[in-house]
């Protein structure tokens, strides 16, 4: 397998261990000012960021059947997705979906590399928000440059004020809308605007806009490359037929400048100009040229600037592009790999399985409580009472009649004293009952007895649970 | 040993402790209800969210210790008799 793996490119955070003057790399560490660019695949990105953007801010406000369609109600501890609701029971499901999240990383990544840092992580997509009202405001790369070199003037500092100020609505905004996914939205918003929110909700939106703010405004590439778990241990899901953009070596080098129409074989020269446009439009601020590293997030933005020169030299385009190492290497790239069929295969499984047990859950969940303030009542009669609360769960969207049945031991009577057992959608009834019987039929003190409860308009509906009889020492 | 730069060491102690505080946090929860904590506690009044919200930065508190001993104990001994 090893003999497999592409070659990734020690990282700077690796070089300045073994290395002591390269330290500073990120010791102090240098802004990088991601130049523009124009081209198919930022066209792809920009649409691919509108969507999550556009999906993010938007479903927070769609309703469903007289409710928040997906909300995480942690007040109320329970969870909506369009139609099914989840119940803190349920985390197991969450956890089954947990795994499958993770596995269609790992098969993603294994088969188009780094797709997912470039066109939909959540820091990517707010790192390039950010970027854009960064442009907006403060102009090109050149310009940019420039200014954070000059000495602060009026028209700097009004500048950048107005950046920030931007940047920290639009952080405020995030704040609110992520919140909004935990405590129902509109209720939110109509509290910020009657002054009236809440310590806690307004503690969270603050933290969550603070954690935007700084990481899509001042950290960007530094998440990446310092705090991504993924980023770290991706290049292991590798292999050399994985997808990953990558500079055709052969066909560039001997790199360097040129004049237009002259024939690069003639000075001895391979494709590559030596713009270094490449490396001003890398948001991680890395060369290409030097091979696969792992700072590198899959944008694609070295692509198409690089395109762009390789038409206006009218050479052929793809000096750096999307490709594999065997593809590089002359060799044919495999897609249908034994890893990935497996992966796709567990993926299925796994899916068709959480679906499968989604549909099959009980929206019904019964909690026998034993009295606590005796063991057990003798009645004039001579018959042993037990008390128990019994604490019913109505997880369903509607609400439902029920049957209470009690088994296990003969000549039992069950007393219940409220006239109908119902619960509304969502509603916790606590249901005292009394479980009556003649001692003679007891051959123990401890006994375990099963309770039944049933929806009377649905016999599938039902749970059992059992509880404990006790009754005097034999 | 090269330094490691002190906004980088913040990061490795702040960030992990961080994650697996969220994590105990979610299980922690997942499995108490702050209401019958409360009433355990014989408090009748208090917010879901303002429990939650305690107990995320109490795990973080004690996650926090952790991740700061490792990076203390990650230095070199001192090794003034070799
Ligand atoms: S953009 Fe293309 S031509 Fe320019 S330096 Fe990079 S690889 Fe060479
Ligand atoms: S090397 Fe290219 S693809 Fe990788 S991060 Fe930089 S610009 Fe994006």
């Amino acid at each position: 397998m090893s003999e497999n793996k592409p070659t990734v490119k020690p990282s700077a955070a690796a070089v300045s261990e073994s290395d002591p003057e390269s330290s500073s790399f990120y010791a102090k560490h240098k802004k990088v000012y991601p130049r523009e660019v124009h081209g198919i695949f930022r066209n792809l990105r920009t649409i691919g960021i509108l969507v999550l953007l556009g999906l993010y801010y938007g479903v927070a406000w769609l309703q469903w059947d007289g409710h928040q369609a997906v909300l995480f109600d942690l007040p109320a501890r329970k969870f909506y997705v369009f139609g099914l609701t989840f119940w803190p029971q349920d985390f197991f499901f969450f956890a089954w979906l947990l795994v499958i999240a993770a596995l269609s990383l790992f098969y993603f990544t294994a088969l188009a590399g780094r797709l997912w840092c470039g066109y939909a992580c959540p820091q990517t997509v707010w790192t390039e928000a950010f970027l854009w009202i960064e442009r907006k405001i403060e102009g090109t790369r050149g310009q940019q440059m420039k200014r954070d070199k000059s000495e602060m003037s009026a028209t700097k500092f009004r500048i950048k004020a107005l950046k920030h100020i931007v940047w920290i609505a639009f952080a405020l905004f995030t704040g609110f809308t992520f919140v909004g996914y935990f405590t129902p939205i509109r209720e939110l918003a109509g509290n910020i605007l009657s002054f009236s929110l809440g310590p806690w909700e307004t503690f969270w939106i603050l933290f969550y806009s603070f954690a935007t703010y700084g990481n899509a405004g001042w950290m960007r590439e530094q998440v990446c490359i310092y705090m991504c778990p993924y980023a770290r241990f991706q290049s292991a899901m590798f292999d050399k037929d994985t997808l990953i953009i990558a500079y055709d070596e052969k066909r560039g080098e001997p790199r360097g400048s040129r004049k237009r129409g002259i024939d690069p074989k003639e000075k001895g020269l391979g494709d590559c100009v030596d713009c270094t446009l490449c490396v001003q439009v890398c948001p991680t601020g890395i060369d290409i040229r030097n091979g696969l590293q792992y700072e590198c997030i899959g944008c694609a933005a070295c692509i198409d600037v690089c395109d762009d020169v390789m038409d206006k030299m009218g050479y052929e385009k793809g000096l750096i592009r999307y490709t594999t190492e065997h593809n590089l290497s002359g060799q044919k790239t495999k897609i249908l790999r034994p890893r990935i069929i497996m992966y796709t295969l567990l993926l299925l499984a796994l899916a068709g399985g959480l679906v499968y047990a989604v549909s099959q859950r009980v929206l019904l969940e019964l909690d026998i409580i034993r009295d606590r303030s005796g063991l057990y009542r003798e009645t004039d009669e001579g018959l042993i009472d037990n008390i128990y609360t019994l604490k019913i769960i109505n997880m369903d969207q509607k609400p439902h009649q029920y049957e209470l049945s009690v088994s296990g031991l003969e000549g039992m009577e069950l007393i219940v004293k409220k006239p109908e057992i119902t619960a509304n959608s969502g509603e916790v009834v606590d249901l005292p009952v009394t479980v009556r019987l003649d001692p003679a039929v007891l051959e123990r003190a401890s006994n375990e007895i099963e309770f039944t409860l049933t929806a009377k308009d649905d016999p599938e509906l039902t749970r059992t649970e059992t509880g404990r009889f006790v009754g005097p020492r034999i | 040993m090269v330094e490691i730069p002190f906004i980088q060491r913040v990061i490795a102690v702040a960030w992990p402790s961080f994650l697996t505080a969220g994590l105990a946090t979610i299980l922690f929860f997942v499995a108490f209800d702050p209401q019958d904590l409360a009433a355990l506690l014989g408090k009748t009044k208090s917010s879901r969210m303002g429990v939650y919200t305690v107990g995320f930065f109490l795990f973080w508190l004690l996650t926090l210790t952790s991740c700061l001993l490792t990076c203390y104990f990650q230095r070199p001994c001192e090794t003034k008799n070799a």
